[in-house]
């Protein structure tokens, strides 16, 4: 029998539409947000004050001439771009969004560090479209990336582990929902982790200060320099979503996921509304500290990471540990 | 500084008085003519007597029989002139790279204009002009015509030679990359992350103007002079009327005088507040750079309020300037200043404590004060590492005698030095335009000169925002000049960049190097 609700529930809500176009629509708030922090207007073209512009950006890019390198790898090249894309939606799919995940589960114990993986993967894949390029700026892009968040990563599942062990457990709804049950969300509980999962996913992400890899006054475009056409706009699409993943990382992990009062009418409408919302105000600090900050050179960004951020991260679990053992207990 | 102290030219007539000429009073403090190789010892003489002796330009001249090679050399309170001529047919002279390397540049772009030959030198191939430039042809002879000059085809693009470490990777900055903004080639080797060679390709936007303007009368030139660059125009132009003005004695009225200094530090303000944004953005950190740009606006309005123009102002001209200031206008030349001045502490604190700012720009690019003086860099480059050169302090030109303001002088050599040399300018080119606003002197701000100048020769240093502008003017007694020689601030500046930037990570190249404000179309001409 053809389940036709997990179908719709795969391709449009909150599946694949849903995604992609919030993945435009956080786009947009982005250029707003830094626009007006820059004293600029931001997009205000196409659409209602520009809500248009990503999608219309992403249309451009789809119809551009798709140029190969000679010596490029052309396998690698051609799907690397596109399977990351894929990976990023696919990790999306485990995160409750209106409620419960998208096969309308409370997950399985354990998606957290599947979905941490799968960002990992998508990363990966970056780096290898960057180097099946064969182009000096791409290499060098891409080995950053590469450096970048093997790096990060490791303080990134530490701090991730905070929640889990409040919560005990390593599913994301059961992280969700044990905030909900007790209407403390863990940024209350755990605010110095909820700081340093901050800082670190504005790494993974690849964002001021840390978009090293992308730094087009020392690499041009980085490892996208040799990108054109439907690969450019997929590879863009990637990291808008890898934002969009980030960002609702925190918003499950820390800020009590979709969950909300849900007033009158349809639970899951409600659910949406909160999950977005919250959404947004973490891409609203993330983009307000990609706005100040000037960016860290490569090495300042890896010893940054392994002088400070990875003895937090440890400092942060061996902290949550004990609170878990003997002081929350006492109030909650 | 007991240095001040020191009269170089009886230094030099003590030591070789006899071997030869000086003219005292001469294009400027004084002329030594020193034929067959003497060049070098008088140099060198220059060298031990001072630790500020530097090479500013050195001036290719054609003269039929013999090629001149003019070494204008500063030292710290004088501005000497060394001629030497060579013979066309044999025209070799002795390198002076080993008594002062900062004349690396000067010698190559002499050799690729003129064909003198500097032996010695260890280049050799097209510095400035293109690759399909035929050999033997010196465009800046004056059997060359430039309508001519037959262009051989385009040399096949030489096999990138392959670092023989497989760890090194060259990497080629330009002619175009987005942290440039104008076309020119760094080749830089990198190992790993850290540069470990750079090698400088510029002629990219070579226009030939300096041959351009000996076909044309001193009226057109001054507007010639002008393009050479787009964000400095005022102050070549300005170079350039006072070189003419010199050699046809026009004393100019003192109006205009102060008229010229308030255009010209309009222009620095302009020109110090985009590179301090446009260092923000190459370090990525563009918030920075939109709020500089933000205010960089409401000077470019003042241009035009007071020349006409928004960019190219046209406003000098050889006798004075050519508009005068409305009185109507002086309160909202105030306003904006005060405004300006309002938003620089801001700015100040920013590029003081802003953390990630500063681990971008200090201790990066640190060029240290011998470095600076052997390689005779210029401008906040060289007061950035504690040099205090300044033209408007070292040799007054127009009302700047006249006119207290202070020279800005940081000590520790690095990028951040180098930003906050311009920070402290913009707020002593305030003071400058406000001081001269209220000292106007009334009278009439220009004289209508003679279209033909008197035969004769002229120096003048002019101090850029980018730095010391060196102007040369030759007359023959034509309504158009027999010579003119250009040399920019950045053509000066580029080997400071080349010696910082070795041993430094790739990430730093792009900070270093807006640290210079380079300005390519000027080094090119």
């Amino acid at each position: 029998m053809i389940d036709f609700t997990l179908i719709f529930r795969i391709l449009v809500f909150p599946g694949f539409t849903f995604i992609v176009l919030l993945t435009l629509f956080c786009d947009w708030v982005e250029r707003k947000i830094e626009a007006r922090i820059q004293n600029r207007v931001g997009p205000m073209v196409a659409g209602p004050a520009g809500i248009l512009q990503p999608l219309a950006d992403f249309i451009k890019l789809l119809t551009k001439e798709d140029i190969e390198p000679r010596d490029a790898k052309k396998t690698i090249f051609k799907f690397a771009p596109l399977l990351a894309f894929t990976i990023m939606i696919f990790a999306l799919f485990f995160l409750p969004v209106d409620g419960t995940n998208i096969f309308s589960t409370g997950g399985f114990s354990g998606d957290l560090i599947v979905i941490l993986a799968f960002s990992t993967i998508a990363n990966f894949l970056l780096f290898l479209a960057g180097w099946a390029s064969c182009n000096p700026y791409g290499t060098i892009g891409s080995a950053r990336v590469l450096t970048q968040f093997l790096g990060y990563d490791i303080p990134l599942f530490l701090i991730a582990l905070t929640p889990a062990f409040i919560a005990g457990s390593l599913s994301i709804a059961a992280i969700s929902a044990y905030q909900a049950s007790h209407l403390l969300p863990f940024i209350v509980l755990a605010p110095w982790a909820f700081v340093l999962f901050l800082i670190a996913i504005q790494a993974e992400l690849e964002k001021d200060p840390f978009d090293v890899p992308h730094s087009e006054s020392e690499l041009v475009g980085g490892l996208e320099t040799e990108f054109t056409g439907a690969k450019l706009a997929f590879l863009h699409l990637t990291r808008d979503v890898q934002i969009v993943f980030g960002s609702a990382l925190v918003v499950e992990l820390f800020l009590g996921g979709p969950n909300g009062p849900v007033f009158f009418g349809i639970p899951w409408f409600w659910y949406t509304l909160w999950f977005v919302l919250k959404l947004l105000a973490v891409v609203l600090i993330s983009e307000y500290i990609t706005t100040v900050f000037a960016r860290f050179r490569i090495d300042q960004v890896l010893s940054g990471n392994w002088r400070i951020l990875l003895p937090a991260a440890l400092l942060s679990l061996m902290l949550t540990v004990a609170l878990v053992t003997w002081v929350y207990p006492l109030v909650v | 500084m007991s240095n001040n102290k020191i009269d170089i030219l009886s230094v030099v007539a003590s030591k070789l008085g006899n071997r030869v000429q000086i003219q005292p009073g001469y294009l400027s403090t004084g002329t030594i003519i020193a034929q067959n190789g003497l060049h070098r010892n008088v140099l060198k003489t220059m060298i031990d007597a001072d630790e500020k002796t530097g090479i500013t330009a050195i001036t290719g001249l054609d003269f039929g029989e013999n090629l001149g090679v003019y070494y204008h050399v500063h030292t710290s309170n004088a501005f000497v002139t060394i001629k030497a001529e060579v013979p066309k047919d044999n025209p070799k002279i002795q390198t002076i790279i080993d008594l002062h390397p900062g004349a690396v540049f000067h010698e190559l772009e002499v050799a690729d204009l003129l064909g003198v030959v500097f032996e010695g030198h260890p280049t050799s191939g097209h510095f400035v002009l293109s690759e399909n430039w035929p050999d033997g042809v010196y465009p800046l002879r004056k059997n060359v015509k430039a309508n001519e000059v037959k262009l051989v085809p385009t040399p096949k693009s030489e096999e990138i030679t392959l670092p023989e470490n497989e760890r090194l990777v060259k990497i080629i900055i330009g002619p175009q990359h987005p942290a440039l903004l104008e076309p020119e080639k760094f080749a830089v080797t990198v190992d790993g992350e850290i540069v470990t060679k750079v090698e400088p390709r510029i002629g990219y936007v070579h226009r030939g103007i300096e041959k351009a303007t000996e076909s044309r009368t001193y009226l057109q030139d001054v507007y010639l002079v002008e393009r050479i660059c787009g964000i400095c125009n005022s102050i070549h132009a300005a170079g350039f009327v006072e070189c003419v003005e010199k050699i046809a004695k026009i004393e100019v009225p003192p109006r205009a005088k102060y008229l010229r200094v308030i255009a010209l530090e309009l222009n620095r303000l302009h020109s110090h507040l985009l590179t301090l944004g446009h260092a923000g953005l190459e370090i990525g950190y563009e918030t920075l750079f939109q709020y500089f740009w933000r205010d960089r606006e409401p000077i470019m309005d003042l241009i035009e309020l007071t020349s006409g123009n928004r960019v190219y102002s046209s406003l000098m001209t050889i006798g004075g300037v050519r508009r005068d200031i409305k009185d109507t206008d002086i309160p909202k030349i105030k306003t904006t200043l005060k405004d300006l001045r309002g938003k620089l502490p801001f700015y100040r604190q920013v590029y003081e404590n802003e953390p990630s700012l500063k681990l971008r720009m200090k201790n990066v690019g640190v060029l240290k004060r011998a470095d600076a003086l052997k390689l005779s860099v210029v401008g906040p480059v060289a007061r950035g590492s504690g040099v205090d050169v300044d033209v408007r302090k070292d040799e007054p030109y127009e009302a700047y005698a006249e006119i207290p303001f202070k020279e800005i002088v940081y000590t520790t050599g690095d990028t951040w030095a180098r930003m906050n040399v311009r920070m402290d300018e913009v707020e002593e080119s305030i003071n400058i335009i406000e001081y001269a606003i209220d000292n106007l002197p009334s009278g009439q701000f220009r004289i209508i000169t003679p279209r033909s100048v008197p035969a004769g020769e002229a120096v003048n240093r002019v101090e850029a925002p980018r730095g010391e502008l060196f102007y040369y003017v030759r007359s023959n007694g034509t309504d158009m000049p027999d010579r003119v020689k250009v040399r920019t601030p950045t053509f000066a500046n580029i080997p400071a960049f080349l010696k910082t930037a070795i041993g430094e990570s790739i990430a730093d190249v792009p900070a270093n190097f807006v640290s210079l404000d380079p300005c390519f179309s000027c080094t090119d001409r």
